[in-house]
């Protein structure tokens, strides 16, 4: 890109506190920025270091996105860490900045319940101002870069992929959008791991059965709640972009047709990739640091072909870095993790209160819940482990009682140093899927799973004491007043 | 040019820079470790990788598939 090109991509002005719906990445760049959670690096930096600055961000509190305008020997800019601190999560909701954790996970659930909202299909949309499907050459767009230092190359790691059923290839609940990671290797070729669990692995499985190509369309740079909600698990047949409206408030999602193939994109999305996997094709991939802060061992995974690249006149190529947790991948992979959970189990069971499921992508959870009688919460811990994403994913489940804040952790440890008999309340088990990214899953795939119910006991289980909680003594209410008062003052 | 991580000879240039002669990158044909001109002898330097990471090109026929392939229908 020339200089004149790098002031192209100036971004929008932005408004501080505003709740509008980001329809592009841009518009929520220039929010960030307004806000001071995006900073920008002006001099040229060499592709490696682009890894290390999302490590470094991630490591702040409250680390603010990071755009490089000028890499080396490439003609686009980089951002990362968009989405790595929970201020960028809160104002991702048009929420204010300082926002506590737990009232974006109720106001995230509010919008939940709002599904579907449909989307809104435009023509014309930026991404397709260029498209390119002769002599494609993916580093003349992409800024690309290796991420961590034994990864097996440059790796897109926070692609919104779009695939439709090869069953029912026309049905819109049935289209997938989800993140997986993708190998780059060669001008237009890509690897991308496609996990027999997930959605994309499903239609991958019933195209090779049938020696069938899967049609894909690889959208980088999305808006924020885009990108969010590609990392979100929903049932096989529910639309993502229906879940976008609803998480943007009630804001209808634009959507899109790829340059070529005609599959319904986000419409702001700053780069497409179109192409195709192709059936019945392994080969070697990985290893790639992951998010649960190891290397994935190398594999035999699925091939991508290129075959047309669109893009937004000078495209900002959105990266994330992934490592030892806490790291951008994990907001992305948070409250949307617990959210769906904890729907999922409140149909089945009302008396569930909040699930933080935060803990690696829903490894680790924590629910609490009402007890109706004896072994109630084991219960709702057996329910959680049959749930779509349970099911593989969770594997230490800790259950507590309703007043209990599941994202409190210290209260959590208290519920578990005074509730748990571990020769009653600690169970194991065994044989069950995993999530083979997980280091302990052995073999890769397979896990046995632990539930700590440190809920009370209620009859008909043994109680063998009562428990009377502490309240609060009277006045303490008043006195959090007089001493916030008494500290401010001293402040001065 | 042989490659860092699997010692084999079957090197390709991957792509040039598009802007300036900045650097190259190149894949391995054999196991498709991709690595740029301009990067760290712990990256690019066969002698100097990182011997865990490492992989020994007859290995890679029974690595685990992921996801596995499905019977052929009718």
């Amino acid at each position: 890109m020339s200089e004149a090109g790098l002031k192209d991509i100036q971004i929008p002005s932005g408004k501080t506190g505003s709740t509008k719906a980001y329809h592009d990445l841009r518009s929520f760049l220039a929010t960030l920025e307004a806000e001071g959670q995006l900073v920008r690096v002006k001099d040229e930096v060499d592709p490696e270091e682009i890894g290390a600055a999302g490590r470094a961000s991630a490591n702040l509190k409250n680390g603010p996105a990071v755009l490089f305008e000028k890499v080396k020997g490439y003609a686009n800019p980089v951002v990362t860490n968009v989405h790595g601190s929970w201020a960028n999560h809160a104002l991702m909701m048009g929420m204010d900045k300082d926002t506590p954790v737990k009232e974006q996970f109720l106001e995230l659930s509010r919008r939940w319940d709002l599904y579907p909202v449909g989307p809104k299909r435009v023509t014309n949309a930026p991404v397709n101002e260029n498209t390119v499907t002769e002599n494609i050459n993916i580093f003349d767009i992409i800024s690309l870069y290796r991420i961590n230092t034994y990864d097996s190359g440059c790796f897109l790691s926070k692609a919104c992929i779009v695939s439709a059923d090869p069953e029912d290839p026309t049905s819109y609940g049935k289209t997938n959008l989800g993140t997986y990671r993708m190998q780059v290797k060669g001008k237009d070729k890509l690897g991308i791991q496609a996990l027999p669990f997930h959605d994309i692995g499903l239609q991958l499985s019933k195209a090779e059965a049938l020696n069938q190509p899967v049609p894909i369309a690889i959208c980088l740079g999305c808006d924020p709640i885009t990108t969010f909600m590609a990392s979100t698990p929903i049932r096989y047949d529910q639309s993502e972009y229906d879940y976008v409206g609803a998480l943007n408030n009630g804001v209808p999602m634009e959507i899109t047709k790829s340059a070529t193939l005609g599959l319904e994109i986000p419409a702001g999305c700053e780069i497409c990739i179109e192409g195709y996997i192709e059936p019945r094709l392994r080969e070697c991939e990985g290893p790639f640091g992951e998010f649960p802060g190891s290397y994935s061992g190398a594999r035999l995974q699925a091939v991508v072909r290129i075959t047309a690249i669109s893009y937004r006149t000078n495209p900002v190529f959105e990266n994330l870095y992934l490592g030892i947790p806490w790291s951008e991948i994990d907001y992305l992979m948070a409250l949307n993790t617990s959210v769906p959970l904890y729907k999922m189990l409140k149909d089945t069971f009302p008396e569930v209160q909040a699930v933080n499921a935060m803990y690696t992508h829903g490894i680790g959870v924590i629910v609490s819940t009402k007890v109706r009688f004896g072994g109630f919460g084991k219960a709702v811990a057996m329910r959680l482990l049959t749930t779509p994403h349970g099911m593989a994913y969770n594997k230490i489940i800790i259950v507590v009682d309703e007043y209990v804040d599941p994202f409190n952790l210290e209260q959590v440890m208290w519920a578990m140093t005074t509730r748990v008999d571990p020769d009653k309340d600690v169970s194991i088990i065994k044989n069950c899927p995993g999530m083979p990214l997980d280091p302990s899953s052995n073999p890769p795939g397979m896990h046995n799973k632990l539930i700590i119910d440190a809920t009370t006991p209620k009859a008909p289980e043994v109680v063998s004491r009562e428990t009377e909680l502490l309240t609060p003594p009277a006045g303490t209410e008043k006195w959090e007043g007089i001493i916030a008062q008494l500290v401010k003052a001293a402040r001065k | 040019m042989i490659c860092p991580r699997c010692d084999t000879d079957k090197v390709e240039l991957m792509a040039k820079s598009p802007v300036g002669n900045a650097w190259e990158m190149y894949i391995c044909k054999t196991c498709t470790y991709s690595w740029r001109s301009t990067e760290t002898p712990n990256k690019t330097d066969p002698k100097l990788y990182n011997a865990k990471f490492k992989i020994k090109p007859e290995s890679i026929p029974s690595m685990l598939v992921i996801p596995p392939v499905p019977p052929l229908k009718g």
